[in-house]
């Protein structure tokens, strides 16, 4: 698939495009405006990364121009300093399919595309199974064969991002990240020991049900989800 | 004291002074001039007496039985003509004597006046009453008690009037420096006085709010432009961080490593959002068009805390009267605002601990909602900085967060005149809320 990224910032459209790259996605780059309305206008793009602050013209209207004149298919993510609720609002509004205020986690930033990749192409993997274990996602509820594994909402969050992203380590911040997005308080370790407390208690519920352990715990990192040889 | 009342108490002290004075010195003023007009009328008696004298001669007055002295009384008895002829020299002498009357001693007034007439000497006495002397006393007393009481009211009215209508300039920049609440006061017109140096007050005063004005919004300006530029650099290095640790065989140590320089970010991220939000508060970037219902915000936040609650074992006590609401408010703003503190009252307190959030309104007061915790108290040094940027508590709040979380709970309290106040014992910590009494305009 084929993303534009429009930034201006030259560092951090690499690192970007290096995340993007490594999940598979073609990578373009605009810095200005102007140069991201040309490639609109040339090239078919999946996506558009679009930070707002661009050197000669406001992202907004940009995206307001893309979405008015060239009709594009493609899904826009404002990628932004600017992330209040209102900047969010009139850029949704605008007909930005996703919004992430800067910074933002890569691995976020992944599972939104893909989100809207499903969405896109009529995709509503409703379930997703592990073992003996289903998870519904418009249910969002856990089942082992015909009995149901009550989780809480955090729970239930963590688990499905952990079998999201399974496979791979994730730390505990982008993992409260995930939760609690940019949640503003005097948040602090004390939220990232609180993942470790809903990891002790996913596992000891799926532990009701299977010896086998999914969660592994990374020393001094995160968590992994841990598919068994035949998942 | 008001500078009005002290003027007011020292006009009328000055005119209690006066009158006090003038009427102690009354009496004398009013005998003497009394004294006076009545030796002035006996001279023109006396006038009168030697024109007649001259006219008809003298000894039509100095007839038998008595040629030697002629008395002559009015009808009264007030006033009496005497003439005699004259024993020795006498000169002319004007003195209160006593004389007989009716086998009394009455005191006179008396002008003795010697002349001489074809070869004889006389002496013409005339005299008035004291007591009749006494009786313009008494008129001239009343009349001058009268004029002075007149005198002292009007003048003390019209002081009065005069210094009000002066002083007026003085309470209305008291009260324009009362009604600056933020800091940022709107800028205030000239004030309508001719006093020169009220003038120079008022400009000085509108100088100097001027000057705070630009101060804080060159201050907010540099928050919300440094934040702002922060977040690219903090993105790339996010974004870098996140990127080696998905890389294939990293050593063990490095993985450690960039974890925990992706905490720091972290830290980093959290104040510089905060930062950027309180700036963004202030610059009113955020509209307020939500109604919102205190009940249904704070049960969305306890829930939202929920498993936190649940993991440190607390009880939640509701005492909400009423349904209470907040108008042209902003819904999300004023989640952030009782999750910072519901937030902190979880964070603080002690395992197996009570948080009560109760809520009243009390006869002609401002609806109140009140969050306790059965956390430790704050000390009360710390108890006036509790909401300041960056201010920690060297106790047990030490070390944690990044001490913005009271700031921006104080900043969005600000932003709907929402009043705030802490108080801590050993019971625990009450934060008390305040909702406006009527609704802020969006």
């Amino acid at each position: 698939m084929n993303v534009l990224i429009v930034e201006d910032d030259n560092a951090l459209a690499q690192e970007l495009a290096l995340f993007l790259q490594h999940e598979h996605y073609y990578c373009d780059f605009a810095r200005t405006g102007a140069e991201a309305s040309e490639k609109l206008y040339v090239n078919e793009y999946d996506f558009v990364l679009l930070d707002l602050g661009l050197p000669d013209q406001d992202g907004l209207q940009l995206l307001a121009e893309a979405r008015k004149q060239h009709n594009l298919q493609a899904s826009i993510i404002i990628l932004s300093a600017r992330g209040s609720v209102d900047d969010r609002i009139s850029g949704l509004q605008l007909g930005a399919d996703d919004y992430l205020p800067k910074p933002y986690s890569l691995l976020e930033l992944g599972s939104r595309m893909q989100a809207i990749t499903r969405r896109k192409h009529g995709v509503t993997q409703e379930t997703l199974s592990f073992g003996g274990f289903v998870i519904n996602l418009s249910e969002r509820s856990l089942r082992h064969g015909g009995t149901e594994v009550v989780l809480t909402r955090r729970e239930f969050d963590l688990l499905h991002y952990l079998l999201l992203h399974r496979g791979r380590v994730l730390t505990r911040m982008q993992l409260s990240e995930h939760i609690w997005g940019n949640m503003i308080s005097d948040r602090d370790d004390h939220d990232s020991n609180f993942i470790d407390v809903h990891m002790k208690n996913i596992r000891k519920k799926l532990g009701a049900f299977d010896t086998h352990d999914w969660i592994e715990t990374v020393r001094g990192i995160g968590y992994r989800f841990k598919p068994t040889q035949d998942v | 004291m008001k500078l009005q009342q002290k003027l007011v108490l020292l006009t009328t002290l000055s005119k209690a002074l006066m009158a006090v004075i003038l009427l102690l010195a009354l009496p004398w003023i009013v005998e003497t001039l009394a004294l006076r007009h009545t030796d002035a009328s006996l001279r023109s008696e006396q006038q009168r007496v030697m024109r007649r004298i001259g006219q008809i001669g003298i000894t039509s007055f100095l007839t038998e039985p008595y040629p030697n002295q002629k008395v002559h009384y009015d009808l009264l008895q007030d006033e009496f003509i005497e003439l005699r002829h004259a024993v020795g020299t006498q000169s002319d002498t004007v003195a209160t004597l006593p004389r007989q009357q009716h086998g009394e001693l009455v005191d006179f007034r008396v002008l003795r006046h010697t002349f001489a007439l074809e070869g004889q000497r006389y002496t013409v006495e005339i005299g008035k009453s004291i007591a009749s002397v006494e009786d313009v006393y008494a008129l001239l007393r009343s009349l001058a008690a009268y004029a002075l009481a007149f005198a002292v009211l009007t003048t003390l009215l019209i002081e009065l009037g005069v210094i009000n209508y002066l002083l007026r300039p003085v309470d209305q920049i008291v009260e324009r420096l009362r009604a600056v609440q933020g800091p940022m006061p709107a800028p205030l017109p000239p004030l309508p006085t001719t006093t020169s140096d009220f003038k120079y007050l008022d400009a000085t005063i509108r100088r100097m709010l001027q000057k705070i004005r630009l101060v804080f919004e060159q201050e907010r300006e540099f928050i919300a432009n440094a934040s702002h530029e922060l977040l690219t650099p903090v993105s790339i290095l996010q974004n870098r961080f996140e990127n080696m640790l998905q890389a294939e065989n990293l050593p063990e140590e490095a993985e450690q490593q960039i974890v925990t320089s992706q905490r720091t970010l972290h830290r980093l991220t959290a104040t510089l959002r905060t930062l950027l939000m309180i700036s963004r508060i202030e610059n009113e970037q955020y509209a307020r068009n939500d109604q919102v219902v205190v009940r249904q915000v704070l049960h969305d936040v306890v829930a939202e805390l929920e498993d936190r609650i649940a993991d440190e074992n607390l009880t939640v006590d509701w005492a909400l009267e009423g349904e209470p609401t907040i108008g042209a408010a902003n819904g999300s703003l004023l989640f952030t605002f009782f999750y910072n503190l519901l937030s902190n009252a979880v964070k603080y307190n002690h395992t197996g601990g009570q948080i009560r959030i109760s809520g009243q309104q009390l006869a002609g007061q401002p609806y109140t909602v009140q969050l306790f915790n059965t956390g430790k108290p704050i000390p009360a040094e710390h108890l006036p900085h509790l909401f300041e940027r960056f201010r920690r508590a060297g106790n047990a709040h030490s070390a944690e967060g990044y001490g913005l979380g009271l700031a921006l709970v104080r900043t969005i309290a600000q932003f709907h005149a929402l009043r705030l106040q802490v108080a801590s014992s050993e019971q625990g910590t009450t934060f008390t809320i305040w909702l406006p009494a009527t609704p802020l305009s969006a």
